[in-house]
């Protein structure tokens, strides 16, 4: 029996009348799920559009590229779930990719070695997400405001940094590590996302912490008056989304072998865009770490698909634009 | 009552209105009436069908029978506009002003007088607004934003807002509810000055003494039915509080002397908030039911609110089985043993797009993790659903389903399951049986029996006067934050109404 978890509970019932309000159950449902998905069938028939159109779309290389296009909005998708989920926003994560690709470039001029300083990065987003969040629980300032201020402060300190300039990285080890190595015929940077997936599908979905970050963002109060300490859930998801924004615009930087001040600008759009089309509510309280990834990776594939199938890159940004607001759109409830 | 007896013309009649949601009778065959220049108070207890009676008046609904007669003339339309033209206007408790507006903009927020060009005419806005303020003879600003203005100021400019619309029935509901004791005054001066213009005004309270000062009639519902209207000059309270009152056949029996009460559970010294408790002391025993009698707005919610640790400034001690827990914040509470249901269900009580598992583990996630640290077992949190679920029988189709999509009644009784698996010591329940049906409701009443007869002590606050005198073994009373002393153990809920009458008018009086 395929919808064997509705009728749980119910004694198998000869009566025809039943067998028929259980088969409505199951076309219920799969209404259901469809409406629920809705924006992945339109990903799904897109895509589709692409490899029928598209020369030599459907390929392994093809995947690997976007894999590696859409690890850092992937990852930092990750981390924007766990803020949107509590029903609030991070503004401030593009420019924190940037802070960090700089900070981390610096770093590596230390001499440390590259297995250390990706921890040491990761650490310093998270602190600087735990700043974000301690601000808004605790001045009871909307988030929109507090990481659009910090949006403007980190870009403005990665540039004034070295004076806009940037920042080279010789380590060799780093850039295979984070980015162009490949494990099993996939590159590093797609390993990274399934990492940062797991983690984050362990977080929201399987702990403790995630079902209070869940509650809080969907209704507060009752989260309050179950004895939830929201304050903390807001602040641990804020710290998640630096640590998550910081190790991927780290990543931005190992990759190009260069600290460049400027290289998440604009990031958080599409990061916020792929939460959303992977059917997390803006209004919090309901998502998944899994449609996020899924959410950037569409974004990715339209950007890749329509440069193949030869769109000036102009056009794409209107097109891609486009096919955001309609997915958004069918998803919102 | 003829209109040889009283001279003012009737403006508005309602006669023989009968209404019916379903196989639910909400009116049955009421008449109602409001003479110009008169105050008419209609009182009855919460779904009784105040409400719905003043809806058929602004045509919200439709009634089922009867007519509605205008200075005479049958209303012919029943929506909300040709009522609005017919004058009738509804004073809301939350009232309908933009806050960021002034004073002016606001009475003719929709309809501003436009120059040519679509340019709105500001000059005749602000000279219209003034001759209305003065013609009223109310001490407003038409500069002041609403915001900054007092309550009883902003009632103003809904009351003058529905006049120049051109109302001659004003309908007020629960006016004084947010109103200190000197706005009160404003709004009493305000109303005398509006029965002077001949407008009618029906005036909706819970506040006896208050009627009996404003009103000149008054009318009661109970059970969708009517009795009067009675001259207030004619009838004494105690005659209206028997009125009031339902029939026998709700009150739920009595099982009093069948709980032994054990060793005390809550103690609290002095709690009080900054706005609105004061010195507020009292203990419960194990398996003991303390109801809270008082008004709408005596600070019965904050008191539960305050001894969950949800109001950051109240100060006072607080002991859970000898423990002090007057500093600590809501969680630990819980933890050493609170429960609270509280009063809005789906604000306050649920998750309501979430599962019904997961509302139900929501306090109680600590105890259902599993191996891993910090990693809830879906398998334990479905068992204490449908353990709970076949204990309080929710009606439901699958544990994943929705909070949102179940009735109030089986939402309440999830409110409750979350509260029963936490295992409490002290179980506070803030009206339980709001906006229920009536089966639920008795389903609800003997729940709490249920986690007396467990051993919690429970602490009840309902507005369902009979719900009191059933339940709870003994009664202490709140007015205006404070616990004042009255009869611990009163018969019915006639006793209860007329020693809550008789409190409120002593403390208004000092």
């Amino acid at each position: 029996m395929t919808n064997s978890t509705l009728t749980r509970g119910l004694t198998p019932s000869p009566i025809p009348a039943m067998a028929a309000a259980r088969r409505a159950f199951g076309w219920q449902k799969a209404k259901r799920l469809a409406r629920d998905h809705i924006t992945f069938i339109v990903f799904g028939l897109i895509t589709l559009f692409f490899i029928l159109h598209a020369p030599n779309f459907a390929s392994l290389a093809t995947a690997n590229a976007i894999g590696r296009i859409t690890a850092v909005v992937s990852i930092m998708a990750v981390g924007m779930t766990m803020v949107i989920m509590c029903r609030e926003i991070d503004l401030s994560v593009g420019a924190l990719a940037s802070l960090s690709a700089m900070v981390g470039a610096m770093l590596m001029q230390t001499g440390i070695t590259p297995w250390l300083s990706i921890p040491v990065m990761t650490a310093f987003g998270a602190l600087v997400g735990l700043i974000n969040g301690l601000i808004v629980t605790r001045l009871r300032i909307p988030s929109f405001l507090v990481t659009l201020g910090m949006l403007s402060i980190l870009s403005g300190t990665a540039l004034t940094l070295t004076d806009s300039l940037p920042v080279p990285i010789g380590d060799r080890t780093l850039g295979k590590i984070m980015a162009n190595g490949t494990l099993i015929g996939l590159p590093a940077a797609v390993w990274w996302t399934v990492v940062f997936a797991l983690a984050g599908i362990y977080v929201l979905h399987l702990s403790v912490i995630g079902r209070q970050m869940a509650a809080t963002g969907g209704n507060e109060a009752a989260a309050r008056f179950s004895g939830i300490d929201v304050d903390r859930a807001k602040v641990v998801a804020f710290a998640i989304c630096g640590a998550c924004a910081s190790f991927a615009g780290y990543m931005l930087a190992a990759r190009a072998s260069a600290g460049n001040p400027s290289v998440g600008v604009g990031l958080e759009l599409n990061v916020i865009a792929a939460v959303i089309i992977g059917g997390t509510s803006l209004f919090g309280g309901r998502g998944s770490v899994v449609g996020s990834v899924i959410g950037a990776i569409f974004i990715g594939i339209l950007a890749f698909g329509l440069v193949v199938i030869g769109l000036s890159t102009t056009i794409q940004e209107i097109v891609k634009g486009v096919i955001i607001i309609l997915a958004v759109s069918l998803n919102r409830r | 009552m003829s209109a040889a007896d009283n001279p003012l013309p009737t403006l508005v009649s309602m006669r023989g209105i009968v209404k019916r949601f379903g196989a639910n009778i909400v009116l049955r065959n009421v008449d109602f009436e409001v003479r110009a220049g008169e105050v008419h108070a209609l009182l009855g207890e919460n779904g009784a069908g105040k409400s719905t009676l003043m809806k058929v008046l602004l045509g919200i609904h439709a009634p089922d029978e009867g007519t509605i007669l205008v200075r005479g003339e049958p209303l012919a339309s029943i929506s909300t506009r040709a009522r609005l033209e017919a004058g009738v206007a509804m004073i809301f408790q939350e009232l309908s002003l933009v806050p960021a507006m002034s004073v002016a903009d606001n009475l003719f927020l929709g309809r501003e007088p436009l120059l040519f060009g679509g340019r709105i005419d500001r000059r005749r806005i602000r000279r219209e607004a003034v001759e209305l303020i003065a013609g009223q003879g109310f001490a407003l600003d038409p500069d002041a934003l609403i915001e900054d203005l007092p309550f009883a100021a902003r009632q103003q400019v809904e009351i003058l807002k529905a006049l120049s619309r051109g109302a001659s029935v004003i309908v007020m509901d629960e006016p004084t509810s947010s109103l200190t004791v000197r706005e009160e005054e404003v709004l009493h001066t305000t109303i005398a000055q509006l029965r002077g213009a001949g407008i009618g005004i029906v005036y909706i309270s819970h506040r006896m003494s208050e009627i009996f000062r404003v009103a000149d009639r008054l009318s009661i519902i109970k059970d969708g039915q009517i009795q009067g209207p009675f001259a207030t000059e004619q009838i004494t309270i105690p005659e209206v509080s028997r009125l009031m009152a339902r029939s026998a056949a709700v009150v739920v029996m009595k099982p009093k002397a069948r709980r032994e009460p054990g060793e005390i559970v809550l103690e609290v010294v002095d709690l009080g908030t900054a706005r609105k408790l004061r010195d507020v002391g009292l203990a419960l025993r194990a398996g003991e039911i303390v109801g809270i009698a008082g008004l709408v707005g005596s600070g019965r919610s904050t008191l539960a609110k305050a001894l969950f640790g949800l109001i950051p400034d109240a100060r006072g001690d607080v002991r859970l089985s000898g423990r002090e827990i007057g500093a600590l914040a809501t969680p630990p509470r819980i933890r050493a043993g609170m429960a609270l249901v509280p009063e809005d269900r789906r604000a306050e009580g649920l998750v309501a797009q979430h599962s019904l598992t997961a509302n139900v583990a929501l306090p109680n996630l600590a105890d259902l993790t599993s191996r891993w640290p910090g990693v809830l077992s879906w398998r334990r949190e479905t068992e204490m659903f449908l353990k709970f679920r076949d204990a309080l029988h929710i009606a439901c189709r699958e544990p994943g389903q929705p909070a949102s999509e179940l009735s109030g009644g089986n939402q309440q009784k999830v409110v409750f399951a979350k509260w029963f698996a936490s295992n409490p010591k002290l179980l506070i329940l803030d009206e339980p049986t709001a906006g229920v049906d009536v089966n639920a409701k008795a389903e609800m009443r003997a729940l709490v029996l249920r986690a007396a007869e467990k051993g919690m002590a429970v602490l009840l606050i309902t507005s369902e006067l009979d719900e009191l005198a059933g339940l709870a073994d003994r009664l202490i009373y709140m007015v205006d934050g404070r616990l004042v002393p009255g009869e611990a153990t009163p018969r019915g809920e006639e006793e209860i109404r007329t020693v809550l009458q008789q409190l409120a008018i002593t403390h208004e009086a000092a």
